[in-house]
C-alpha cells in the first residue's frame, strides 16, 4: 500500500521537475541511432503503462541482485524504476526480498561521441520495503512507539552518473539503448546516525554503492 | 571547437575520477546488499571467542580477584564510545570490559561494526551479551556472526560469568527466553569456581522481561544464592541497585554510554564486591 502511495507521489511530482529540466538542459541532439530512427519511420506510440526499459543492479542496500522495469519521464530526463531485489540467506541470516521504487532525475545529457552519451549527474530518492527479516515486528509484539523506526522500510537519497550506448533501433523503430550506471546512496537510519555522531562518523561511513545496467526495450 | 575540447577534457577527467572512485569503493565495502545483511570481514567475526582467548592469556593463578568495567547500551553513541574507550584505557588493573547489550540501535551490521571498531581500541578484551535492540530485524544473526552464542558462560579467576539473552519481548514472549533450564545447568556446574555472576540485558524487574518466566528465573538465581555474587543488567540506562525479591540477591543495572559514567566492579572472596563509578567527559 505504502509503495503504491510513493509511486503515485513520484508520478505527481514529475511535472514539477520537467520545467527545471528544460531550463537546465541545452537539449543536445539525441544519439545517432535515434536520429536514424527519426529519418526512417516514427514508431507507433506505446501505451503509457508499458515499461520503457529493464534494469538490473547490485548493491545499494536493495539486493545482491535487483531487477525490474522503469519508465522514462520528460524525454528521459527523469526515470521511475521499480525493482525487486534478493539477498540469499547465507549473506543475511534469512532470505530477504526487497521491493524498491526509485525516482531519478538527470538534468544534463552530454554526447561524448557517436552513439555514446553521458549523464554526469543523476539525483534521486528511493524507497524500499524488505520482506523476510528474522524479527519482523509481529502485531502486538511491541507497545505503540516502542521502536520509533521501521525495521523494514528504508528511504534515502541517491547520487550517481550514467553512460549510454545507442544500439541500432529495433526493426519497429524503438530505441534499444543500453546504459551503465553507478549510484551512491545512504538511508534514513544511517543519516541519523551520522547527524548525531559528527565527530566519530564521517559521511564516507554511511555511503552505499550500487552498480547497474539499463536496457530499453 | 574549443567548447568541444573542454567538454572532452571534462569527460575524461570525470571518467578517471569515477574509475579511481570505483576501485577504492570495492575495498571499502560500500556495496551493501541490505542494511540487514550479516556479512562481516573475517577479522570481525567471533569476537566472543577471540576475546575469551585473549582473556585466558592474562589470567593469573595467584589471585582470585576480578576487576572489570561494566557498561551497557552503546547504541548510536559512537562519539561517546570513543570517549569511553579513552577513559577506560587510562584505568589500571582492569581485566576486561563488559558491554551488557544494545550494542546497536537498529540491529544493522554497520552499527555493530562501528561500535566494534571503537571498542577494539580498548587495551583489554571486551565481552558482550545481546540486547533487545540487537535483535531487531536480522540483528540476531548479525550478533551471532560478530560475537557468537546468545547464551554463554566463561570462567575467569574463580568467577563464573553466566551471560544470557533475556529479551523476551523480541521473541513475542514465547515462554522460552530466557532459557531457565540452561541457566540452571550453568549454575549447577561449580567446577573450578568460587562464585557466579549472572549478566543479562533486560533485568527481571522490567516489563520487557517475559512475565511468565520472572518467577522461575529469579527462583533459579535464588537457588544458587550462597555463591551468587551479583545479577547485572543494563537496558534502563541508569544505575539501580537493590534486592527487589528480598532474597539476598543484589540486582544491579548500569548506565548507558550517553551518561558518561561507567562502573568498575571488583569481586573477591565468596560474595564480596566493590562498586566504583567513574565519570568522564562532559556531563550528560
Amino acid at each position: 500500500m505504502i509503495q503504491r502511495i510513493v509511486v503515485a507521489a513520484a508520478l505527481a511530482a514529475a511535472p514539477l521537475l520537467t520545467s527545471a529540466a528544460q531550463e537546465l538542459a541545452t537539449a543536445p541532439p539525441d544519439t545517432t541511432g535515434q536520429v536514424r530512427t527519426a529519418l526512417a519511420q516514427q514508431p507507433a506510440p506505446l501505451p503509457w503503462y508499458r515499461p520503457r526499459h529493464a534494469v538490473v543492479q547490485t548493491g545499494g542496500g536493495i539486493g545482491m541482485v535487483a531487477a525490474g522495469v522503469g519508465y522514462g519521464l520528460w524525454r528521459d530526463r527523469a526515470e521511475l524504476d521499480v525493482l525487486v531485489g534478493y539477498v540469499p540467506k547465507k549473506h543475511a541470516g534469512s532470505t530477504l526480498s526487497i521491493a524498491t521504487a526509485k525516482l531519478m532525475f538527470s538534468p544534463y545529457l552530454i554526447p561524448i561521441k557517436e552513439r555514446w552519451q553521458l549523464r554526469p549527474l543523476t539525483v534521486g530518492v528511493y524507497y524500499s520495503y524488505t520482506h523476510g527479516t528474522i524479527n519482523d515486528e509481529e502485531p502486538g509484539q511491541y507497545t505503540k512507539g516502542y521502536y520509533w523506526f521501521s525495521t523494514d522500510t528504508r528511504i534515502g537519497p541517491l547520487l550517481g552518473s550514467r553512460i549510454t550506448y545507442a544500439r541500432d533501433p529495433s526493426p519497429r523503430g524503438r530505441a534499444r539503448n543500453i546504459s551503465f550506471y553507478y549510484e551512491l546512496g545512504t538511508n534514513d537510519l544511517y543519516i541519523l546516525s551520522y547527524a548525531q555522531n559528527r565527530r566519530g562518523l564521517s559521511p564516507v561511513d554511511i555511503l552505499t554503492l550500487s552498480l547497474g545496467l539499463k536496457a530499453d526495450f | 571547437m574549443l567548447a568541444k575540447q573542454s567538454k572532452l577534457y571534462m569527460s575524461t577527467r570525470y571518467a578517471r575520477a569515477v574509475w579511481i572512485g570505483l576501485a577504492g569503493l570495492s575495498s571499502c565495502q560500500w556495496v551493501e546488499y541490505s542494511p540487514n545483511q550479516t556479512y562481516l570481514p573475517v577479522a570481525e567475526r567471533a569476537q566472543t571467542a577471540r576475546n575469551l582467548a585473549r582473556l585466558r592469556e592474562t589470567a593469573s593463578p595467584s589471585t582470585d580477584t576480578v576487576r572489570f568495567v561494566f557498561i551497557g547500551d552503546t547504541q548510536r553513541f559512537y562519539d561517546e564510545t570513543e570517549r569511553f574507550v579513552q577513559s577506560v584505557n587510562q584505568q589500571r588493573g582492569i581485566d576486561f570490559v563488559f558491554v551488557a547489550g544494545d550494542i546497536s540501535d537498529f540491529g544493522l551490521t554497520r552499527e555493530f561494526r562501528w561500535v566494534h571498531q571503537r571498542l577494539q581500541q580498548l587495551r583489554v578484551p571486551y565481552l558482550t551479551v545481546v540486547g533487545n535492540h540487537d535483535l531487531v530485524g536480522n540483528g540476531r544473526a548479525i550478533y551471532q556472526a560478530m560475537y557468537g552464542p546468545l547464551n554463554y558462560t566463561f570462567r575467569y579467576q574463580g568467577t563464573q560469568f553466566v551471560c544470557l539473552d533475556t529479551n523476551g519481548r523480541e521473541y513475542g514472549f514465547n515462554g522460552r527466553v530466557p532459557d531457565v533450564d540452561w541457566l540452571h545447568t550453568q549454575l549447577q556446574d561449580t567446577v573450578g569456581t568460587r562464585r557466579s555472576v549472572v549478566i543479562s540485558h533486560v533485568p527481571p524487574m522490567d516489563e520487557d522481561f517475559d512475565s511468565t518466566l520472572v518467577a522461575p528465573y529469579t527462583a533459579a538465581v535464588r537457588q544458587y544464592g550462597p555463591r551468587l555474587a551479583l545479577h547485572l543488567s543494563a537496558h534502563v540506562h541508569r544505575f539501580t541497585a537493590g534486592q527487589p525479591y528480598h532474597d539476598g540477591i543484589t540486582y544491579l543495572t548500569t548506565y548507558s554510554l550517553a551518561k558518561h559514567r561507567y562502573h568498575i566492579i571488583t569481586l573477591w572472596g565468596k560474595r564480596q564486591f566493590r562498586l566504583e563509578t567513574v565519570q568522564y567527559g562532559p556531563q550528560a
